[in-house]
């Protein structure tokens, strides 16, 4: 038996898996609708394994499933509607009183600055024009930047018919990659996998769980406050929480700007501070311990590395990839460990008690 | 009634009832409810090994637990020319990876193109977790079985458990 227990080519993986990752990254452009689809059906996937459970074939319960959805996104649209009407057109009617209330202050700041600077005035009024005026200016093309994020809308449509043959094949796909894995790596695969997906799901529940949360108790306390908008502000607060602390800041800069204008008062921007400080707290104290069973383990400084790398390297989704990503890079290199250590026969192994005498 | 009965058959994935119906015929699996056997068989996973195909070898560490649903495996040791035990479909084997990550007392290579289902440790673990009763079942058949090998061994000290993977 000695010529079947050949050692593994950790070498030879790490190099085939070193170029894999480098041909993603020049590639990733091309595939992020599938990537966007292969974590839509992975959401999704528990319902239907709790379904399927009953026996119930698949293929029906994802077109069922499909359909359904379809049905209650037309009814919850139609329901909703009249809202999102008020909230575009309250938006809408109130944009241009923003940008001049953002035009008027940026004035009156620059005259007084020009005043207390203890430089010449023309020199004052030349650079103060210069920093305003690129501001507004930057301002002015944010429309643009807008529209950069329209190729992002296009993968709404994409993203769930793409999911759709991810969700079909289901556990299947699983099973063909066990199929034509040599034989003796059959359970190093199937620990590889199992490890990844602990690693991919906990993150995922918990986040959705974070996501809920923050978007529900957002919305009743910005209602509470009688904040306009309040709708669009949760929804923004809600989603950007997928970016771990980025809900927080969205939150407090975006309902907080809004309030200060709606009713003239800073006093109304550190109310909504305080009650995204609030959901931060409970977060922390309440939905955090339920769900920490499903929190990846990574210390806060390699959270906030990772999130930088990301974003440097895939833009946006980057930012919201870069934790799980991490999390199924550190389970990658967990497992690949503890089988080299099996492999080279310095990894410690369990047993202890053994010596105590059958009884 | 048979129109339901068809409309029943169209929900129902047969594959699937398979599966449960085989898992039912095991005594290791015979205790539980149809609902948790559902359950067990998308812990599962399932994998064809072909006529003389090693499965596992003697001193890999093991992982999984493995169910030979059609087919035929055979245990060796390494020294020992005659095989320790020859498995026929319905058999386990493996089962003690399933309690402790230990390299393999033998090697399992399958003697006619075998079809099997593996239930992977931490899969169990899982199970454990979310349906403890399907946890506790497999874990008090394997210890009935564990403590049954342990007399064996104490009442004939020459016995060598052949079917421990």
């Amino acid at each position: 038996m000695a010529d079947e227990r050949r050692s593994f080519p950790f070498l030879t993986v790490f190099i085939v898996g070193t170029a894999c990752a480098y041909a993603f990254y020049r590639i990733h452009h091309a595939l992020t609708p599938f990537v966007l689809a292969a974590a839509f059906a992975y959401v999704l996937n528990p319902i239907l394994v709790r379904l399927e459970a009953r026996g119930l074939r698949r293929g029906h319960l994802v077109a069922g499933g499909y359909l359904i959805a379809a049905a209650l996104g037309a009814v919850a649209y139609s329901g909703l509607r009249s809202v999102l009407t008020d909230e575009a057109e309250m938006l809408q009617a109130k944009a241009p009183s923003y940008m001049r209330a953002i035009q008027k202050a940026a004035t009156t700041q620059q005259v007084e600055l020009a005043k207390r600077l203890p430089l010449p005035q023309s020199v004052t009024e030349k650079a103060l024009e210069g920093a305003v005026g690129g501001t507004l200016e930057k301002l002015q093309e944010l429309p643009s930047h807008l529209f950069a994020l329209i190729p992002l809308l296009a993968h709404a449509l994409l993203v769930p018919f793409i999911g759709f043959f991810f969700l079909l094949d289901g556990p299947s796909g699983v099973d063909s990659l066990i199929q034509s894995c040599p034989s003796r790596l059959v359970e190093q695969a199937i620990h590889l996998l199992s490890e990844v997906d602990k690693a991919l799901g906990n993150y995922v529940r918990g986040l959705l769980i974070v996501v809920a949360v923050i978007f529900t108790i957002s919305f009743a306390g910005l209602v509470a406050l009688g904040v306009d908008n309040a709708l669009i502000i949760a929804a923004i607060s809600g989603l950007s929480s997928v970016v771990p602390y980025f809900g927080l800041v969205m939150g407090i800069v975006v309902g907080g700007s809004m309030a200060w204008y709606q009713f003239g008062t800073p006093a109304a921007f550190l109310k909504v501070a305080a009650l995204f400080l609030g959901i931060r707290g409970v977060e922390e104290t309440l939905v955090q311990p339920m769900i920490a069973r499903h929190s990846l383990h990574m210390h806060a400084m390699t959270n906030l590395l990772v999130l930088i790398l990301g974003g440097e390297m895939f833009g946006f989704l980057g930012l919201v990839f870069a934790v799980p990503a991490a999390g199924v890079l550190k389970a990658l290199i967990n497992v690949t460990w503890s089988w080299y250590a099996s492999e080279r026969g310095f990894a410690s192994v369990d047993g202890d008690g053994t010596e105590i005498p059958y009884t | 009634m048979s129109a339901l009965k068809s409309i029943k058959r169209w929900f129902i994935d047969p594959q699937f009832s398979r599966k449960k119906h085989f898992l039912r015929s095991l005594e290791i699996f015979k205790d539980l409810r149809d609902r948790e056997l559902g359950y067990l068989v998308q812990s599962l996973h399932s994998r064809t090994y072909r006529e003389g195909e090693v499965v596992f070898v003697e001193g890999d560490i093991g992982r999984a637990l493995f169910i030979l649903e059609d087919g035929g495996v055979e245990l060796t040791r390494e020294g020992s020319r005659a095989p320790l035990y020859a498995l026929k479909p319905g058999d386990f084997f493996g089962e003690m990876a399933l309690l402790e990550s230990l390299p393999r007392s033998a090697t399992a290579t399958a003697t006619v193109k075998s079809h099997m289902h593996l239930l992977y440790k931490s899969k169990l673990d899982a199970l454990l977790n979310s349906e403890p009763r399907i946890g506790v079942t497999i874990m008090s058949h394997l210890a009935r079985l564990l403590s049954a090998r342990l007399r064996r061994v104490n009442s004939d000290p020459k016995f060598i458990p052949a079917k421990n993977g």
